[in-house]
């Protein structure tokens, strides 16, 4: 035994002493971690621990209005279903609908009212309470309204619909301001200024996939982003292959194979921009093969004199063959539809292009017909005015702005320094004393905000919808909140009513919240209601409908249409005009809205950042798509960089080589580039930047398929981040195919569409 | 008897015609490809259902994304004769599954209702069976996934959070099947009816591609399309029995 | 040459014995906070004792836990539910106060979770009391204990739930997929 002298003895104590501290610490981690019970203070009334409770409401993640279920367990939301009580949806939803969980638990969200300390731009802000954020606004807006001078106050918003709509009408028109406009990257102008020519009316009306039998789609991403996809797909999935006796035939013309052009069982490239000739030519053949027999014969006969066949299969680069098939599949399959959209709108000459869609559905009389073009009635909610600014307008606000006409400018969740090319927006902003913000994100315009008043996202907001397109008869649905708010933030409308009442307009805005003044909207449906509305109260009604999350009113229209005689000797459509000499820019740039960042708003989500493109299954990024012969022939391959210059700017992005799209055209998703917009979203490169300011001539809205470009190879290459390995099959028959006679007399009744649209 | 006859025997039982019959369901699935679009509800619903992480571009780009149903294209032909076909790949919940014979701690095993299961808890991270699984279908922990705050509310307690290590896939959405389960024993029933239980990815699938439903049930819709002449198994020539059964793609010439 | 490795070993045992030292304390503290710290029987923000209510006063579980037949989880009382009878009941015991304290400010009392089953089992409630179980199963026999714990009786180990399962015949009650998520 050594000698344990007295510093001998303190280190072996300070080593046992070590040790119990290390022994106790190691079962301390390996232990089973404490958890807690929380209870409640007070019991909540809708809610039982463990038990799912499901609430109707509407989806706002894009324009289609579909009716959704959240289901929330301890008051979370934890899962988006479509409501299947609910005619747009049926209880389907798409993949951009169920991440709408991803705006609501967001980590980038605004967390509550900010001012901007620094200069524009520069990112500094400090947080300030409710009442200064609103008084600093009430106060100019006051100001400015008694002084007569109200229409140097902007309202620029999303497109909103029902009583948020409505209300922004009423704000605007208490200031005395005429400044109001909605502003989306995708609204479709063109097509609602080619059924105002054709039909006499700027709506839409329903497109009834479900019951046609051929469908031509002149560049209408029917299944990916065109309008309302997920009804459009129930439709599809029901045309095919939910009819025993026949299935339906589709056929999409577009430059770039999308979506839709993938489930198509022909896919045609006409040259860009042509795709109205092409139905024009298809007209021709209709009419001059003694197929149509209206009255008007001879008028079409002369209007369509300019294309024959031969004609329009030069100018459009389709086969004269192909032509004459499809319009006699087209004529001879009853009953048949037309659609156009996408980029085939999106040129010069856009309306004139949906013009002669509509002509081909006239000419086959599938007018108010199942399985044609159904007319919606008047919408049951609060008609708005149409407010959407064409590309047009937004240049002359922002001419406005830098004339010194605008003072304020407030802004609702819509993105123009993102989503406008060439304007010379940010510097209009620039000239505008106060911009305030309503986004709940940090986008590119409201980081250019002097104040951010952050409203909720729509899953902690009351709202309504009337939805637009309708689907062939009137439906309205009122949209709760899910889950209480998770920050300092405030419903839109409830922004705008405080506001209102600070400014001194409470005498015509009286409501004190958004929930009373949707509430006090419906009453006017409860009273006018002619059907079983009046047996029961108004507040059953209500709760009925919040209950159900749609209500309806099956009243159709008179399908009855005449066509003025001044349409048809007008028909025409002139050929594209192209930004760019095509020796300088050899290349049509096709920029496409992401299917699934749409225009770059669901840029946040991290689910649809990691949810590959469906075409090349690229996630977290931009790229850029070559036709194989041309990236061969330019010895470009798969993620090499190059630049992309348009007369306008130059971005850089990978190659996609990819192998439907036209040589001469090069493709580009839109929906990446975003700077300020969060962890998820800053990323790629945006291909709006390039885009000309070329515009549809009859309604300014922007051409965004007219810009020519160049590429250049950088030698630099990355690796595209993508799932999957070989994109042929290689004989592995993983997909297997069958010619069409064998599925005759087997499809399969499913039991789940359970709402006729159009009456049969 | 051999421990290694006992354990053939064991595998061997529910490949019999038949063994299904004493119990009270065979789940299965169809999928018809001439409804699918490719638009990938199916793949959002099933993250949002089951919990899957958001693994970050890093870890996609070294292929350790998540996806328990995904979506494969396949291009065929060329420019201007080109065509593009989805194929929804899931797990196949294969009754003669190449996964379950090499997993060596039995974290996956075919249970009585058809189902080829994964026990987290037991998994102790071989990698095996994703390796022996033909359909690619398995996918690995390679980290443990973390869900910046407050997206970490939206998780379904139904469902675990599985940590680093283990291998998951495709359940059929068992939570869901339990709930189905529960509210038919509330009810008095014996059966789930047909319909009333549906995974999230056949839920929400906007052209109805996925049908989901009890292959023992003559009636049941998932039955009466397993009938249809179009139908064919993915790799069928291994005779992995799969109990996802896809339709064929139509594809008529254009006349 | 007697070559020795003593006097090598026995330069090492000063090193030696601070080894053995920090070994001993290892096992030590770790025994110590095994037997004091033990986590099976937590101190709770308010010493409610079951004893009282549910033995004494033979209050039926469910009066308090009124989830456990509709839910998967029994449910703890809400603030508020406690308030119900102690605003009359035993208003001056400190226990009490404290109580009063939480419901004043309205804020939740964070009670400690004793019976708490990993997150990758699943467990209703709701089905174990259709099928006629008692509570004191699997939770023991908590209408004794003043503070609530974990017996050897029920550990809230799987073990408990197989030998039931065994036992009564459950019908596909050993499938994993019954329990583990």
């Amino acid at each position: 035994m050594p000698n344990i002298d007295r510093r001998d003895f303190i280190k072996l104590v300070g080593a046992g002493s070590v040790g119990v501290g290390a022994g106790f610490m190691l079962r301390e981690t390996i232990k089973h971690p404490t958890e807690q019970l929380i209870p409640h203070v007070i019991a909540p009334e809708d809610f039982s621990t463990g038990i799912a409770t499901w609430y109707n409401t509407v989806c706002s993640m894009c324009a289609a209005g579909c009716g959704i279920s959240v289901r929330t367990r301890e008051g979370r939301a934890k899962k988006i279903e479509g409501n299947p009580s609910h005619p747009v949806s049926q209880g389907r939803l798409c993949a951009l609908g169920q991440a709408g969980l991803q705006v609501l638990y967001n980590p980038d969200r605004l967390t509550g009212p900010l001012m901007q300390t620094g200069q524009r731009g520069s990112g500094s802000f400090a947080q300030v309470t409710w009442q200064e954020g609103l008084d600093k606004v009430a106060d100019r807006l006051e100001l400015l309204t008694a002084e007569n001078q109200g229409n140097r106050i902007g309202l620029l918003s999303q497109g909103v619909r029902g009583h948020l709509a409505q209300l922004f009408e009423l704000f605007a028109d208490q200031l005395g301001s005429e400044r109001l406009l909605h502003y989306d990257f995708d609204h479709p102008h063109t097509l609602y200024a080619a059924n105002h020519r054709f039909f006499g009316e700027a709506r839409l009306p329903y497109y009834d996939l479900k019951n046609t039998r051929y469908l031509l789609s002149f560049g209408a991403d029917y299944l990916g982003n065109w309008i309302s996809p997920v009804h459009h797909s129930l439709g599809f999935g029901h045309s095919r292959q939910g009819r025993s006796d026949v299935r339906g035939r589709f056929v999409q013309i577009e430059p770039r194979m999308s979506m839709s052009g993938a489930a198509a069982d022909e896919w045609i490239s006409a040259k860009p921009g042509t795709e109205g000739i092409l139905a024009l030519g298809l007209a021709h053949r209709i009419v001059s093969e003694g197929h149509y027999s209206g009255v008007d014969r001879d008028d079409w006969t002369t209007a369509l004199s300019g294309y024959t066949t031969d004609q329009v299969a030069e100018q459009t680069g389709v086969g004269a063959d192909t032509i004459r098939r499809i319009a006699d599949t087209f004529v001879h399959t009853e009953p048949s539809l037309a659609i156009g959209g996408g980029s085939a709108a999106n040129h010069s000459n856009g309306v004139d292009t949906l013009v002669a869609v509509n002509a081909l559905n006239y000419l086959v009389a599938n007018i108010g017909k199942p399985g044609g073009l159904v007319f919606n009635p008047e919408p049951a909610g609060p008609a708005s005015q149409d407010r959407q600014a064409s590309y047009r307008t937004m240049l002359e606000l922002a001419e406005d702005a830098k004339q010194g006409n605008i003072e304020i400018l407030i802004l609702n969740g819509t993105n123009p320094v993102f989503s406008l090319p060439s304007a010379g927006f940010e510097e209009a902003l620039a000239e505008i004393p106060l911009i305030v913000s309503l986004s709940s994100f940090m986008d590119e315009t409201t980081a250019l905000a002097d104040i951010i008043l952050p409203s909720h996202t729509y899953l902690e907001s009351w709202g309504d919808d009337f939805p637009e397109p309708g689907v062939g008869f009137s439906i309205g649905s009122v949209s709760q909140p899910v889950v209480s708010p998770l920050y300092n933030t405030r419903a839109t409308g409830d922004i705008v009513l405080q506001l209102a009442k600070q400014a001194g307009l409470s005498d015509a805005i009286p409501w004190s919240s958004m929930k009373d003044f949707i509430k006090d909207g419906w009453r006017l449906i409860y009273d006018r209601g002619g059907l079983d509305t009046q047996k029961e109260s108004f507040e059953s009604f209500w709760r009925s409908i919040l209950k159900a999350g749609v209500w309806g009113e099956k009243t159709h229209r008179d399908p009855a249409f005449t066509l003025d005689k001044r349409v048809i000797n007008s028909i025409a459509v002139p050929p594209p005009e192209f930004s760019g000499s095509s020796d300088a820019y050899p290349f049509i740039l096709h920029p496409y809205v992401s299917t699934t960042l749409h225009d770059g708003h669901a840029a946040n989500l991290p689910w649809m950042q990691e949810l590959p493109d469906p075409m090349t299954s690229v996630v977290y990024g931009s790229w850029v798509e070559i036709n194989p012969a041309t990236a061969g022939q330019m010895n470009l391959k798969e993620g090499d960089l190059v630049d992309i210059e348009s007369p306008h700017g130059q971005i850089r992005a990978p190659v996609y080589v990819y192998p439907a799209i036209m040589p001469g055209v090069i493709a580009m998703p839109i929906g990446q580039g975003h700077v300020t917009y969060g962890r998820y979203a800053n990323r790629g490169v945006n291909p709006i930047e390039i885009l000309s300011p070329r515009v549809d001539q009859r309604t300014g809205a922007l051409a965004s398929s007219a810009t020519r470009v160049k590429i250049k190879a950088t030698g630099r290459r990355i690796e595209l981040v993508k799932t999957g390995g070989n994109s042929r099959e290689l004989g592995r028959e993983i997909v297997q195919t069958t010619g069409g006679k064998a599925s005759q007399g087997h499809s399969a009744k499913l039991n789940s569409i359970p709402i006729t649209v159009v009456p049969t | 008897m051999s421990i290694l006859d006992r354990i053939a025997d064991g595998w061997r039982k529910y490949r019999k015609p038949g063994y299904y019959d004493e119990f009270d369901y065979h789940w299965g699935m169809t999928v018809d490809l001439d409804r699918c679009t490719g638009c990938e509800a199916c793949v959002t619903a099933c993250q949002s259902e089951n919990n899957l992480p958001i693994v970050g571009e890093k870890a996609f780009a070294e292929g350790r994304e998540v996806k328990w149903i995904r979506i494969e294209r396949y291009w065929e032909g060329e420019f201007p004769d080109v065509k593009l076909r989805f194929i929804p790949m899931l797990c196949q919940h294969c009754d003669s599954a190449p996964c379950e014979t090499v997993c060596p701690v039995s974290a996956t095993y075919h249970n009585q209702d058809g189902l080829n299961t994964q026990v987290y808890n037991r998994c102790i991270g071989t990698r095996s069976c994703a390796v022996y699984c033909p359909y690619e279908v398995r996918y690995f922990n390679f980290y443990d996934h973390h869900w910046d705050s407050p997206l970490d509310q939206q998780l379904n307690p139904d469902v675990t959070v599985r940590e680093k290590g283990v291998m998951e896939k495709c359940t059929f959405c068992i939570q869901r099947i339990r709930q189905a389960k529960d509210v038919a024993k509330d009810d008095g029933r014996r059966r789930v009816r047909d319909g009333e239980v549906q995974p999230a990815c056949v839920q929400t699938c906007p052209t109805q591609a996925l049908v989901f439903g009890d292959r023992k049930d003559p009636e049941s819709q998932v039955s009466k399309l397993m009938n249809n002449p179009r139908t064919y198994r993915v790799l069928d020539e291994l005779n992995t029995d799969s109990s996802v059964v896809y339709l064929k793609k139509v594809e008529d010439d254009h006349a | 040459m007697n070559v020795s490795i003593v006097p090598a070993l026995k330069a090492l045992i000063p090193a030696a014995l601070v080894v053995a030292v920090v070994l001993l304390g290892l096992v030590v503290g770790f025994w110590a906070n095994a037997a004091f710290y033990p986590g099976t029987s937590p101190e709770q923000p308010i010493a409610f004792s079951h004893k009282i209510h549910a033995g004494e006063n033979e209050i039926p579980c469910m009066y308090c836990h009124t989830q456990a037949r509709r839910s998967i989880s029994a449910g703890v009382p809400s603030v508020s539910k406690c308030m119900g009878c102690h605003n009359e009941v035993a208003t001056q015991r400190p226990q009490i106060r404290k109580l009063k304290n939480y419901w004043e400010n309205k804020e939740p009392i964070p009670w400690i979770k004793v019976h708490d089953l990993p997150d990758f089992v699943h467990f209703t409630h709701k089905r174990h009391i259709a099928a006629g179980i008692e509570c004191q199963t699997c939770h023991g026999p908590v209408e004794t204990m003043d503070q609530i714990r974990l017996t050897d009786a029920a550990p809230m180990e799987m073990g408990l739930c197989l030998n039931c399962h065994k036992q009564k015949e459950v019908a596909n009650g050993l499938d994993c997929w019954t329990c583990h998520k």
